[in-house]
């Protein structure tokens, strides 16, 4: 049985998204809908598996937007829908967000937005904390494994008590982590979809689901928030432990909890501190935080990423100022604590310590010691392309046409793998500097093109996935052709959404749940934009390269090359080589001139070995894919190919 | 880039010195040694870095570090030196006396029919002669018959990477080669005969001939082609091009006729490295072949060539010529040589005003050496 539908009061080892997905099934949830992205993909994932039994609609959307429209709908038709995405696909989603805030909803609906502080997979840390409360909406973060499944299920029921959509905000130490959790009930009625609107516009119920009149109906989602803080005064989600009157309160949220209490665990400060772990993080109940604000004079706040609880919480003391009298806070706005990157128990036993006066203990001097010697042993883990990638291969092509063309051209990043492009040391040709947000490339390039008119005369370039040219590229490309934007828009098509595990995208056949479905083609959509589209694989780097250097030196046209190769992880590649690839020593130049290493030195393929004794490279068969394309490269043809046997 | 003993990179130097400084030839002396520097239309790109500070690639370029006196010194009979048009063994007026060679070469067919020569005696085994497409691109070619030699015959206008042709062929190990070359790539070649690389494998010993060509610049190719699509003209159509002497104007034959283009559009064509040579005549080729035209004779004189014999080497292929009967020489009209090394000491002059220009200082002089005697010679009249 899968173990996402174990029965009631088992005790299950769930990741935190598994949690989130089990919380969302045992409040009956109908429709499920996302974008993938890290750490947020597993729970579109997981409650796909379990579609068909559990009667759920699951998608994976074109973006975050439509991701969360399609959710909404189900919200309007009365059923209950979870839309899940990453920190910055809240930033995608916003603009329908705040509409449907203000329009509100009618059956239960979650947006679960997990996020990564220290941006472990990402190219931002965005706390998308603020969009509750700048939207008007109410916030909830789970402060640990049983919290992630039960806040996910009592979410629902918030959403229904005030008829609005609710935010459950994770991040990756939570969604990525695994812990114990005790199932509770699986439903076993299915909602019935219907959808009225043919009562007052102010009926929530019954009329229509329209934000106007904006102002009455902006005072309506106010007093909805009201009603959430009623509810978060008493909820058993945020609880308080340790002394009456403690030294020093620890208010905080999430992930922080954990740490937070591993800290006092490790100064031993269990009787001179306590902690308010607060689940409802917005809009904060006053009650409760005065009574606990009472009990000392200190606080620290533990937060990732921005101090949006400490300000919060400052607010809210500076408005209870003569009852609760002058507090000393500590947290991210005074520098105790860093308001970038990750926390950890270390990081938080370091501010506490400090604050209470207490010793820190570090490790033994010896032991510390030994540490760094055995640091310098491990092997530096550079970000780089899979062996086998098809984007080291397309990046070589680029960089190879833009240097041929020399007029010093560059490639306007994208969001992906391909990211890496723009990373030293993935390879050894540096092509791309600009990386922002999903589509944003295309935007970029399409900006760039037109500063001819003030003396920028180089070529532009720019790069997407294919997921990513669903996702927020058409309307950029669509702009480029418009304002006649001279740009060379290439597709990096690897088919799937390979960086966060190969979920299904529009170009493909395949739903989420496993259902053929019609694919949508990119060469297609570019040419009814207008464009000249080519196809090209990537392998194919003499021919690849034709075509680049023709589209490079094209002036006055949109080109589009799709280079197409599927990616070297996707399952049905994976472990299938086509060449079984070695290296002839007896020709290999390796460091003299006439090489220098090419292979090693810029291709920089993981699977390509320098053997410093013999001086000559190698090649890693354990993790060679086979691709062939070193074979390509190599000026001695000293790597020799041989078509794999077929297994 | 940096090498890992600290010193700029050959490749940076050569960047530096060269590529960023206008001054690159496109002679290809650095290409085809290595993966890292290549030929586009007729650029050197430098595709990826290398941190080598010995590399090949700097070790033969004829606009780094070039010892006039040395090379002279070494590669020539001292008796035979002229210091506006190098070692002179021999003088001429020649043509092929084939009609149809002349017909299909530029004027008296010299460097096809001693080209030929050398392939049927068995001189060579083959001849790296520059081809076109249809871009006016050129690849240096290899030729291994007549027909081949036959069919690019002609002048070329755009530059040629010939000397990385040379290299590929030396490096195929499919015999002796000889080679026609413009003035820089002979030179290039010259620093090879003169000091071959350790690990050269003999490739210099291969060499057998070069003929020079008389040059005075060449067209940047990508400049050119702009040039001739703004001219409505279409490069794939053109069957050959001259500058008639006293028309300031390039003639371009098609097959749908001539068309002319003022000389004023195309000299902003010219590449610019060209500026700063001193050589017209390719002085450290083993024979020299230019056109003959002189302005008061030049109907009489467009179907000859005007042919310097330089080296021992050449001196051999011409008179076996004579012998067999395939070249016609006569006695070049009085005044001619005097004119041809006029022109070349004031080429001389002006590249090294130009030179002085660049650098901003007599003292330094790019790629040539102040202190050389013949740099010396030509730098009289020049003042900061």
């Amino acid at each position: 049985m899968l173990k996402l539908l174990s029965p009631a009061n088992r005790e299950v080892l769930f990741m935190g998204n598994e949690a989130i997905a089990r919380g969302a099934l045992e409040a009956g949830v109908n429709v499920a809908s996302g974008y993938p992205g890290t750490p947020s993909s597993e729970i579109i994932e997981s409650l796909a598996t379990v579609g068909k039994e559990r009667n759920l609609y699951v998608e994976w959307s074109t973006n975050e937007k439509v991701a969360l429209e399609v959710a909404a709908a189900a919200s309007f038709a009365g059923l209950r829908s979870l839309c899940a995405m990453k920190q910055n696909g809240v930033n995608v989603a916003s603009d329908f967000l705040l509409h449907l805030a203000s329009s509100g909803t009618r059956g239960g609906i979650v947006l679960v937005t997990c996020e990564d502080p220290g941006a472990l997979s990402s190219v931002n840390e965005g706390d998308s904390r603020y969009f509750a409360r700048m939207l008007e909406i109410p916030l909830l973060e789970p402060a640990n494994f049983q919290e992630a499944k039960d806040l996910t299920r009592w979410a629902f029921e918030l959403s229904e008590e005030i008829r609005n959509i609710v935010v459950l905000r994770s991040v990756t130490r939570m969604s990525h982590a695994s812990g114990n959790v005790i199932c509770g009930k699986l439903p076993v009625k299915f909602r019935k979809a219907h959808f009225v609107y043919d009562g007052s516009i102010m009926d929530p119920l019954r009329g229509h689901v329209i934000s106007t009149p904006v102002v009455a109906k902006h005072s309506l989602q106010q007093g909805k928030l009201k009603r959430a803080t009623v509810l978060f005064e008493n909820s058993p989600f945020n609880d308080y432990s340790g002394p009456k009157k403690p030294e020093l309160l620890l208010i905080t949220s999430s992930a922080c909890f954990l740490y937070s209490r591993e800290a006092i665990d490790m100064l031993n400060l269990q009787k001179r501190t306590g902690i308010l772990k607060m689940d409802c993080t917005w809009p904060l109940p006053p009650k409760l935080l005065k009574k606990h604000l009472n009990s000392t004079d200190k606080i620290m706040i533990v937060e990732e990423v921005l101090p949006f609880l400490e300000e919060n919480l400052k607010t809210l003391a500076a408005g209870m100022g003569k009852e609760i009298g002058i507090k000393t806070f500590y947290g991210k706005m005074d520098g105790t604590l860093p308001s970038v990157g990750e926390l950890n128990p270390d990081v938080v036993a370091a501010a506490l310590a400090k604050i209470m006066k207490v010793k820190h203990k570090s490790l033994p001097a010896a032991y510390t010691k030994e540490l760094q010697k055995a640091a310098a042993l491990i092997p530096a883990r550079e970000l780089t392309f899979c062996p086998g990638c098809p984007h080291r291969a397309s990046f070589w092509n680029i960089h190879n046409a833009i240097a041929l063309d020399g007029r010093e051209g560059f490639v306007c990043g994208d969001i992906g793998c391909y990211a890496m492009g723009a990373l030293f040391p993935a390879t050894g040709y540096h092509t791309t500097p600009t990386l922002h947000s999903m589509g944003s490339g295309t935007g970029l390039a399409s900006g760039f093109a037109k500063l001819a008119a003030f003396g920028f005369d180089k070529p532009i370039l720019t790069v997407c996935g294919d997921s990513t040219f669903y996702h927020a590229v058409i309307p950029a490309l669509i702009n480029a052709q418009h304002n006649r934007a001279d740009i060379t828009f290439i597709v990096l098509d690897n088919s799937g959404t390979a960086m966060t595990g190969f979920q299904p995208h529009p170009g493909l056949t395949v739903s989420a749940m496993g259902e053929l479905v019609p694919s949508v083609d990119i060469a297609g959509i570019c040419k009814a934009i207008g464009a000249n589209v080519a196809i090209s694989d990537p392998f194919d780097l003499d021919g690849t390269c034709k075509i680049l250097n023709s589209f490079v030196a094209d002036k006055g046209s949109l080109n589009v090359l799709i280079m197409r190769q599927i990616c070297a992880l996707s399952p049905e590649k994976k472990g299938k080589k086509i060449f079984d690839v070695k290296v002839n020593e007896a020709l290999c130049l390796g460091e003299s001139c006439g090489c220098n290493r090419l292979c090693t030195r810029i291709f920089r393929c993981p699977a390509l070995i320098w053997d410093r004794s013999k001086k000559k490279a190698v090649v890693d068969e354990v993790i060679c894919a086979g691709c062939g394309v070193c074979y390509s490269i190599c000026p001695q043809k000293a790597i020799i190919r041989t078509e794999a046997e077929k297994k | 880039m940096v090498s890992k003993a600290g010193k700029p990179s050959s490749q940076e130097i050569l960047k530096k010195n060269v590529l960023n400084a206008d001054l690159c030839t496109g002679c290809g002396a650095c290409v085809n040694l290595c993966p890292y520097q290549v030929i586009y239309h007729d650029r050197t790109v430098q595709l990826h870095r290398c941190d080598l500070d010995d590399g090949k690639c700097r070790a033969f370029c004829p606009r780094w570090e070039i010892d006039l006196d040395l090379l002279r010194s070494s590669l020539c009979d001292s008796a035979d030196l002229t210091p506006e048009i190098g070692a002179v063994k021999d003088y001429y007026l020649s043509r092929a006396t084939d009609p149809k060679l002349r017909e299909i070469a530029q004027h008296g067919g010299t460097v096809t029919a001693l080209m030929e020569l050398a392939l049927t005696e068995g001189v060579i085994d083959s001849a790296i002669v520059s081809a076109g497409n249809h871009q006016q691109e050129q690849r240096g070619f290899k030729a291994i018959d007549k027909v081949s030699l036959q069919k690019n015959a002609g002048s070329k206008f755009t530059v040629s990477p010939i000397v990385a042709a040379f290299n590929q062929i030396a490096a195929e190990n499919s015999g002796n080669v000889g080679v026609v070359a413009t003035p820089c790539q002979a030179l290039a070649l010259a620093k090879m005969r003169l000091k071959p690389l350790q690990d050269d494998a003999g490739h210099i010993d291969k060499l057998k001939i070069v003929i020079g060509l008389f040059c005075g610049w060449t067209l940047a190719q990508e400049k050119f082609q702009a040039l001739l699509l703004l001219n409505n003209i279409n490069p794939a159509t053109i069957t050959g091009m001259d500058i008639p002497v006293g028309k300031k104007a390039l003639v371009i034959k098609t097959g749908s006729g001539e068309k002319i283009i003022s000389f004023d559009h195309v000299e902003s064509c010219i590449r610019e490295a060209c500026r700063y040579c001193l050589d017209s005549t390719a002085e450290f080729a083993d024979i020299s072949v230019g056109s003959a035209r002189f302005g008061n004779e030049w109907e009489e004189m467009r179907g000859w060539n005007q042919m310097i014999v330089r080296t021992a080497r050449g001196s051999k292929l011409v008179d076996l010529a004579l012998h067999r009967g395939i070249l016609e020489v006569r006695k070049a009209p009085d005044g001619i040589l005097k004119e041809l090394k006029e022109a070349a000491a004031e080429k001389k002059r002006t590249a090294l005003e130009n030179i002085v220009k660049k650098s901003g200082s007599v003292k330094n002089l790019l790629y040539l050496n102040n202190s050389d005697p013949l740099v010396k010679k030509f730098m009289v009249k020049i003042k900061r």
